[in-house]
């Protein structure tokens, strides 16, 4: 008994592009629809009883006349309304009926090449093992910095335990959404995207203050926050776009923005709490003894500094008189 | 630093400056207080049977309570109490009585009320907002005119300590009252010359008179401590006969007295920041440091060290503040100073630990920001090396590195006035260090600069001289 040949094959597409239903279609017309009378029943509450027929032309053209539907066929940005017949372009094309994505392929389609598979570069592997011994180096040394001689075993359980029970979570929580837009479970991909990250924001909390200190550079400190937050953009970036390899550009804009307004924001607060663009009003990291490398100066400096300050803040006060509505002078 | 002592230090501070004007929010609580009448009843013509009874009874016509109202409607925003000081209507109360008046007359106005019922508009003649006193007129002079006036005692008649003296006011709005107590002398320590009355002062006798036994003025009443039990304040006759004589012909204020009080303030400042540099700082008796602690002359110091089980950083710090400060508006108290430092060693814990603590403890501290009455403070840094003490060579004392901080915080309506913060870290030890901050409230730049280098050079090594060049 031989198979009929296949003249098309009309597939219906899921919310995640994947193919979630294909029907050999091996002769003309073709009916679609709710009814249980159509040819290929789309179960849909927004499809009609009769949506749309397929047929082909003596000289093998398909067209599609749109049935008895208030709803139509939606393709591309056009509308096929009740009773209209459209010619379906040459290696078919996708059409919307009622809430489904339905696409017909014809034989003289022109099928697109083999799309790699996303694999992981190999010489990766010590990046995150390294990422990993560091972080648990920064992390512990800043524990043991943070206790006291002589404290207990207790005290390191919530880094010990708590710092991978973290990341893991983190991980799974990505995996989870990659599980749900790509098919895969991408935990190791997750994880070994934010090892290094989360390492690189532990070293610049380390070595970023005291460098600044030692150096005497208070604008390197005041860095030390927004670079940590760059860290964590850079971070949320890479989860989004192994998340969505195919919306890189989108994810690229969206944490952009959400970096643009989330900076907007803080500045514009801080400026209006503290007229500066910095909330801490003075570099608190103090150089240690070993790193005093840049030569002190004398203590009337720093009274001649005063008179510049004075100046600004003047400035500062003559700009809330001028704001001031007149008559104003609230003093309680 | 932390936290908790600097609490109750604060605490403290505001316990004392509890000012005794009374506010309409202190009105409004619930009080099982007997009618107003019963106050007034004093009034009745019977025979005087006490010494406050017969003072009450010759005090009477000059004894007023003032209220501060608003313009649009007759609510009041603070009462006090007063006393006519000539036969001409002249009266004296407290500056906080009336400074909102003071401050913003354009929507407020100043009233009397007399023991016998009868009110009247006043006027704002001048004001000692450092000792806190207001001389005012009535706009119409005939209700007040002839009523006598409180005599004041001679300066040449001290009053000796344990005296019985007779406050009067209108405490709460409740009705006119005598609060009997003791004198104590001048309050000990005090950089403004304040009175200590054993007695009890409520809300709303501010500005009322403390009088003798003979009927005579001993002092204003201001304020009282509420972490304590009949711990009250007068301000002494000496500046209240000086308003009476500067402010008599003056002209009503009817525009807002900030550049007034800007100008009072700063001659405070600069007599107070000349006082203060010109004793010389106190040795804190550090085995490594030479550390600024200002004489107890007009601060208390109070001091506090880490538990002895501490396994951690141990540390002693002492607090001193000055116990003067002057009240200028609702929230703002200022011209004042305040020393402190915390000695930490880390001898326990280890370099490392200690260089994290060292560092979190320098930033753990409030530099003030942005309010309605100040800008937000701005500061700059630097690691200095202050000179070596006299009578040193730079041999016995290496240079000591210091990172210090100065900032300063501009009063947005007294101009010229400002908050010094200077904060200071050692940076020589491994495992010891010291932090000091010192903090002048209402100063100009040239008191601010002054302090700054007089606190800098209080710094050094211990072991050499314990005083430092004025």
């Amino acid at each position: 008994m031989s198979t009929p040949a296949r003249l098309a094959l009309l597939e219906v597409i899921g919310r995640d592009g994947r193919v979630t239903r294909a029907v050999d279609v091996q002769r003309w017309p073709l009916t679609l629809g709710r009814s249980l009378e159509a040819d290929v029943v789309l179960d849909d509450p927004f499809v009609a009883p009769l949506h749309a027929t397929l047929q082909a032309a003596d000289d093998g053209r398909l067209t599609l006349d749109v049935g008895n539907t208030d709803n139509g066929v939606q393709e591309g940005a056009q509308r096929h309304t009740r009773g209209s017949r459209v010619a379906v372009p040459v290696g078919g094309t996708t059409w919307q009926i009622g809430g489904l994505t339905v696409r017909l392929r014809t034989p003289d389609e022109t099928l697109p090449g083999e799309q790699p598979l996303p694999v992981r570069a190999r010489r990766a592997a010590w990046l995150p093992l390294a990422a990993a011994a560091t972080l648990a180096v920064l992390a512990l040394s800043n524990h043991w910095l943070s206790l006291d001689p002589g404290a207990d075993t207790m005290d390191w359980i919530p880094l010990v335990a708590g710092l991978p029970l973290v990341l893991g979570l983190w991980a799974g929580l990505w995996a989870t959404a990659s599980k749900l837009f790509q098919h895969r479970f991408e935990f190791g991909a997750h994880l070994r995207l934010a090892l290094p990250l989360v390492a690189a924001v532990e070293a610049v909390d380390w070595f970023g203050p005291p460098l600044a200190a030692a150096l005497d550079l208070p604008w390197l400190w005041r860095l030390v926050t927004p670079l940590q937050v760059a860290l964590l953009l850079a971070l949320l970036y890479g989860h989004l776009a192994l998340v969505l390899p195919q919306a890189r550009r989108a994810v690229a804009s969206f944490v952009g923005a959400a970096a643009l307004a989330g900076a907007a924001v803080a500045i514009t607060t801080t400026w209006q709490q503290v007229d500066r663009w910095s909330r801490a009003p003075y570099m608190s990291t103090l150089p240690t003894p070993w790193t005093l490398w840049r030569d002190p100066t004398p203590p009337e400096t720093l009274a001649a500094d005063l008179a510049p300050l004075a100046e600004q803040l003047a400035r500062r006060v003559q700009k809330a008189r001028d704001d001031e509505p007149p008559e104003a002078g609230d003093e309680d | 630093m932390p936290l908790s002592l600097r609490a109750a230090l604060a605490c403290r501070a505001a316990a004392f400056a509890t000012a005794l004007g009374l506010a309409g929010a202190a009105l409004a609580q619930p009080r099982p207080a007997p009618p107003p009448a019963a106050a007034a009843s004093a009034a009745e013509p019977t025979a005087p049977t006490g010494a406050g009874q017969r003072i009450y009874e010759r005090i009477r016509p000059q004894l007023l309570q003032v209220r501060t109202l608003l313009k649009t409607q007759d609510s009041q925003s603070s009462v006090g109490s007063g006393f006519l000081v000539d036969d001409a209507g002249h009266l004296i109360t407290n500056y906080h009585v009336i400074s909102q008046y003071a401050l913003r007359p354009s929507q407020h106005r100043l009233v009397y009320a007399t023991v016998d019922g009868r009110q009247g508009a006043l006027q704002l003649l001048a004001f000692d907002v450092v000792h806190d006193l207001a001389l005012l007129k009535p706009v119409d002079p005939a209700p007040l005119a002839g009523r006598g006036a409180v005599p004041i005692r001679p300066a040449s008649e001290p009053l000796p300590r344990g005296a019985r003296i007779y406050s009067m006011g209108n405490p709460l709005d409740v009705g006119f009252a005598v609060a009997e107590g003791s004198f104590n002398g001048p309050v000990e320590r005090s950089y403004l010359p304040t009175l200590f009355f054993g007695g009890s002062l409520s809300s709303g006798m501010s500005g009322g008179p403390a009088l003798d036994d003979n009927g005579r003025l001993v002092g204003v009443n201001v304020a009282a401590r509420r972490d304590g039990e009949q711990v009250s304040f007068l301000v002494p006759a000496d500046p209240v006969r000086l308003l009476i004589s500067r402010g008599r012909g003056a002209s009503p204020i009817v525009a807002p007295a900030w550049d007034e009080v800007a100008r009072q303030l700063g001659e405070h400042e600069t007599r107070l920041t000349a006082a203060f540099i010109n004793q010389p700082w106190r040795n804190a008796g550090h085995p490594l440091y030479r550390i600024p602690v200002p004489q107890e002359t007009w601060m208390r110091c109070w001091g506090r060290s880490s538990p002895a089980q501490s396994r951690g950083l141990q540390f002693e710090r002492s607090d001193c503040e000055m116990d003067s400060r002057v009240f200028v508006a609702g929230p703002l108290l200022t011209g004042y100073i305040t020393v402190r430092h915390e000695a930490y060693d880390g001898s326990r814990i280890g370099a490392w630990r200690f260089s994290e603590r060292h560092s979190s403890s320098f930033g753990n501290e409030f530099v003030g920001r942005d309010d309605r009455l100040r800008t937000a403070a701005q500061c700059r840094e630097r690691t200095i090396v202050p000179p070596a003490a006299p009578g040193t060579t730079a041999k016995a004392e290496p240079a000591l590195p210091l990172r210090a901080v100065v900032c300063l915080r501009a009063y947005k309506k007294l101009p010229g006035l400002h908050d010094l913060m200077v904060l200071v870290a050692t940076l020589d030890g491994r495992t010891a260090g010291v932090q000091g901050r010192l903090d002048a409230f209402g100063v100009g730049l040239a008191s601010a600069e002054r302090l700054t280098r007089h606190y800098l050079a209080g710094f050094g090594r211990s072991g050499s001289a314990t005083e430092v060049p004025k």
